[in-house]
């Protein structure tokens, strides 16, 4: 089969591919020279810290490590950015490594996770150097496994509604809705021509789970012995069913959550009435669009009567140091800074979170979006409280539930599937 | 490919015709290509349209690439899509880290295999057959489905967050394929020749070098080729394996993280898209001939 | 690691006492393959006999569990569920493949120069294209808003596509993935074929023309036999290939919606990554490797026949 009359086309190439193999092996030598030498010198430590992306801004890190470094000469901060996609793999992957980062930011429906797996350090004594018996529940809880303190709450965000003032204007809507009945009524009186009455995408399961709650279902319920998913239940159908109706009255995409295309980002077009956000969005929206500034409006989602506001969910992040961690003492110094009141305060009114202690929340009141969310924040809630429940997130089969009623599927029965998935996942 | 090699299909049909009439019309050549023809521009556009609406969507101005109506042929072109995806955190330095690290395992992997094809393909042993079958079976490893093992061996043996390891797993992904290939190869090319150098008094490993090795260059560079893509493409050991030391990281993983960062930037998403697929395409239009016709001669021999 | 065979130490061409020359030049391999392959799968199969979670991985003092892990795989019907669908996936993926790439390179014989250089050319940017790239292409060709091939639907009149969600639903997730799949894997058949059929003498075609053949009985009686060394090589990387095809699936549809893409790889990923059951993960992988093994196993007792007798 050989081609004879190629042979010798061959032969003349040789010379180009020998070229190119020389090339290579250059490479290849280069790549073992240029291999990195740890520092295992004498020069300032390196402090590796894990901040999730969009958690806090670039500035606020940049003060922070200059603050930080001052005074600690030994120490060198290294603040490391984290994507959120495949988060859980890496994190798990750093607590069991030999040199894991020194400070790790994680979900505050991760923490429980990584707190049983025993790569955690124990802070249990050092709660009260962290003054944490005011803590916030919703941080400190999934940070606590058998009584032991391993997560340190950081900071908490509720969900609020984030509007358009000219828009309201517009379509004659004076006041915010008191009820969530109202809020239809006035979303679907927003949604006309150009203008999307609310931009809520199908997988916004946060924003979902405060329906549900609230109608006094629950994503899984514990009674006594296993979990099992509940998203079938009556009262959670019913949030469902608000979800859906108040999904149609704009062009959110059935099919993605808020991170694709970022919602703020779709908000900054101008052309969306309402947007269920956390109060710290309408920083980045006003970033994306400085027309928008002061435009930018606030309330608590309205819960099913008025005077007391829906059920949200608190998101937020807990602090932890891996076992694996060589600087134990310098990581817990840093844990002690962003944990505690300067920096809290700074947090607080830069990014419009909730500070990590209920003592703090005064810093907070002058502020029209947190104002908004603190309201909300009584009727704050979390994810079912179980180390698994990270593992129902990866796959998210409510994600799955949603895009499958809003897409003209079968709620029972799609609701069923989704909650089995639930069990089965929390239970295994 | 090359017209020299192609004897067959190239040759307008001057069959004679004998007075039988051929029983289909469909075997006589000239009556109308306009079939064959439509048929091999709906291939071609099939095939192609999907990298062209990559570079395409990489080039657009965004207005265009959000117009209800999509625009398949730009008015105007901009590099902005570029210039924000070269901006992106670290991309020279991942892309450096890629480089390095396939080509470090392409060729490791053509000189390890090269020893094995050889000794498979031009020696009697005792083994070949295990060897052999060894080799093949090695094809079907579930790499993904090793990435804990994988970990707590470097972990154990701190090898963890070190692109050397990346190479190590990246060399031996590729090499049962590299020596499967390779092996064909050799066997196509007749060991006369080698033996008729041997007799104008070259020694064994003279005669393998200026002989054989030469006519073995459109194999290696065909097998290399499939070796750079694989490693080139790999993600789920440069995720887990590199941790702390984020400027280690590799351009899949970067890639990755890179639709995140922007959302649904599909400008700034095909730009990097098509900054990641450069060298491989460029390489391959380059030497697509050669390589085919290295893929007939290795595959012929299987 | 396979221990020598009995192999005829018989003469032949090039045939001669080598003494330790040829296991010196496959040492390389050997070792490679012991120690980056075989001690990660026995360290694969001992986890898979080992109470191995989050923890286990952290701490490194996992039990001994014995079949317990097996037996919960076993039993778990969604394993068998997964199982049917992967090798649904797979023969659907190779048949199409092999077809329309036979197809391709048949007609690409047939082109004339300047047409078969545009085809070839086309096919060879869709082949070295890296995976990561065309699959978030794909992702874009399909998106729901502004994707091409909504837009395209729509104007041939299917309204219902007017921002149709192609994950959504499971069938849909599962073409556009077959879709991804055979587009890159079709070039890779086409072109090797091409390249083989290039080699089947001219002569051959031409007298089996003279004797009356038509386009078929030429085909089945001259070039199918030649093809056929060529054609179960392809075939059987191909089976291999998108058996264990893992990227395309995990970037486009992570497994669902609602399992409807999960095929053994995902599933084995998705119990170790997710669920951190690194031990059933590995049971998975343990078995699936088996699966692919037996599913090739005509091809391997041919490849050992050839062999032998060569």
């Amino acid at each position: 089969m050989t081609n004879w009359s190629g042979l010798i086309e061959v032969t003349v190439k040789i010379r180009i591919i020998a070229g190119l193999s020389a090339l290579a092996a250059a490479a290849a030598l280069t790549s073992c020279s240029a291999e990195p030498s740890s520092d295992k010198g004498d020069g300032p430590r390196k402090i590796t810290v894990w901040i999730m992306k969009d958690s806090v801004t670039e500035d606020f890190l940049a003060r922070f490590t200059k603050d930080f470094e001052k005074g600690r000469p030994d120490l060198d901060l290294d603040i490391q950015i984290q994507e959120w996609n495949g988060i859980g793999e890496k994190v798990t992957a750093a607590l069991a490594s030999n040199d894991a980062p020194d400070v790790i930011e994680v979900g505050n429906t991760q923490v429980a996770q990584y707190s049983a797996s025993g790569g955690v350090k124990d802070l249990t004594g050092k709660v009260d150097d962290l003054r944490g018996a005011d803590w916030l529940p919703g941080l400190a809880e999934p940070g606590r496994i058998d009584g032991k303190q391993f997560g340190v709450p950081w900071y908490a965000a509720n969900r609020v509604v984030i509007y358009h003032k000219d828009h309201f204007a517009a379509a004659g809507v004076k006041e915010p809705p008191k009820t969530r009945d109202e809020w239809l009524a006035i979303t679907e009186k927003l949604n006309t021509g150009k203008v999307q009455g609310i931009y809520l995408p199908g997988q916004n399961w946060y924003t979902l789970a405060g329906f549900v709650w609230d109608e006094g279902g629950d994503l899984a319920v514990r009674t006594g012995g296993p979990w099992k998913g509940a998203l079938d239940s009556p009262e959670a159908l019913r949030g469902m069913e608000f979800y859906k109706k108040l999904q149609a009255l704009g062009k959110g995409p059935k099919d993605s959550d808020e991170a694709e295309p970022p919602q703020a980002e779709v908000f900054a077009k101008g052309d969306v009435a309402q947007v269920v956000a956390v109060p710290g969005g309408a920083k980045i929206i006003e970033e994306a669009n400085p027309e928008l500034a002061g435009k930018l409006g606030f309330f608590p989602v309205p819960g099913d009567s008025a005077g007391t506001p829906g059920a949200t969910f608190t998101g937020g992040s807990d602090l932890i140091i891996p076992e694996a961690s060589a600087h134990h003492d310098a990581a817990y110094e840093v844990v002690k800074a962003l944990a505690g009141e300067k920096w809290q305060t700074d947090m607080a009114k830069t990014m419009s979170y909730v500070p990590n202690r209920t003592s703090l929340a005064s810093v907070i009141q002058d502020n029209e979006g947190t104002a908004a969310m603190a309201a909300a924040a009584a009727q704050g809630r979390a994810t079912p409280n179980s180390p698994q429940w990270a593992a129902v997130e990866a796959a998210n089969p409510i994600k799955e539930y949603m895009t499958a009623v809003l897409t003209g599927q079968d709620m029972a029965e799609a609701a069923k599937a989704a909650s089995g998935s639930i069990t089965k996942t929390l239970n295994s | 490919m090359k017209d020299a090699t192609a004897p067959a299909g190239d040759r307008p049909a001057r069959a004679p015709r004998g007075p039988r009439r051929p029983p289909r019309p469909a075997s006589r050549r000239p009556p109308s290509r306009l079939p064959l023809n439509t048929g091999a521009l709906i291939v071609f556009v099939l095939a192609a349209f999907p990298v062209y609406w990559m570079i395409l969507t990489a080039f657009k101005p965004t207005p265009e690439i959000q117009a209800e109506t999509p625009v398949f042929w730009p008015t105007s072109l901009t590099l902005e899509h570029f210039a924000t995806a070269a901006r992106a955190d670290g991309f020279a330095q991942f892309w450096r880290n890629s480089l390095l690290v396939t080509l470090t395992c392409v060729v490791l992997a053509l000189v390890v295999a090269l020893g094995a094809a050889f000794a498979v393909a031009r020696l009697r042993w005792k083994g070949r057959r295990g060897f052999v079958l060894m080799v093949f079976v090695a094809q079907v490893a579930p790499w993904e489905a090793l990435l804990i093992p994988m970990y707590v061996i470097a972990r154990d043996t701190d090898m963890l967050d070190r692109l050397p390891t990346l190479t190590l797993i990246y060399f031996m992904i590729t090499l049962p394929f590299t020596v499967v290939t390779l092996r064909s190869f050799l066997t196509g090319i007749p060991v006369e020749l080698e033996e008729a150098a041997r007799v104008d008094g070259c020694t064994r490993s003279q005669a393998f070098r200026r002989v054989t090795l030469p006519l073995l260059a459109p194999g290696l560079l065909a097998t290399s080729l499939f070796g750079f893509i694989t490693a080139w493409n790999e993600f789920a050991f440069a995720n887990m394996l590199i941790i702390k030391n984020q400027d280690d990281r590799t351009l899949p993983v970067w890639l990755s993280s890179f639709s995140n960062v922007f959302g649904t930037d599909w400008g700034a998403t095909m730009a990097a898209s098509t900054l990641f697929a450069l060298p491989v395409l460029l390489l391959f239009l380059v030497l697509q001939h050669r390589v085919a016709a290295g893929m007939a001669g290795g595959a012929v021999k299987g | 690691m396979s221990r020598p065979a009995p192999a005829g130490a018989t003469g032949g061409v090039g045939a001669r006492v080598r003494g330790l020359w040829p296991y010196l030049l496959i040492a390389p391999t050997v070792l490679g393959a012991v120690a980056l392959l075989g001690y990660p799968l026995v360290r694969n199969l001992l986890i898979s006999v080992q109470e191995y979670g989050m923890g286990e991985l952290i701490r490194g003092d996992a039990g001994f569990a014995g079949l317990a892990n097996y037996r919960e795989v076993l039993a778990d019907p969604e394993f068998w569920e997964v199982v049917r669908r992967t090798l649904w996936w797979t023969l659907l993926n190779v048949v199409l493949i092999m077809v329309l790439g036979t197809l391709v390179a048949l007609m690409l014989q047939r082109l004339g120069r300047a047409m078969r250089l545009l085809v070839t050319s086309g096919l060879v940017l869709a082949w070295a294209s890296p995976v990561i790239a065309t699959t978030t292409v794909f992702q874009w060709l399909f998106a729901s808003r502004l994707g091409v091939v909504n837009w395209f639907l729509t104007r041939l009149g299917f309204a219902s596509f007017e921002g149709f969600s192609w994950t959504a639903d499971g069938t849909a997730a599962f073409v556009v993935l077959v879709l991804l799949v055979v587009w890159q894997s079709v070039p890779f058949v086409a072109i090797t074929l091409y390249a083989a059929l290039l080699t089947v003498p001219a002569e051959l075609h031409e007298s089996a023309r003279l004797d009356g053949a038509g386009g078929w009985r030429i085909f089945r009686s001259v070039t199918l036999p030649i093809l056929r060394p060529v054609f179960g090589l392809i075939l059987c990387l191909e089976i291999i290939w998108v058996f264990r095809c893992f990227a395309q699936i995990w970037a486009i549809t992570g497994g669902g919606p609602h399992d409807a893409t999960t095929t053994l790889p995902v599933y084995a990923y998705r119990i170790a990554q997710s669920l951190h059951r690194y031990d059933l993960g590995a049971v998975v992988s343990t078995l699936t490797v088996l699966l692919l093994l037996a599913v090739l196993i005509p091809y391997l007792r041919q490849l050992l026949r050839q062999e032998a007798e060569e």
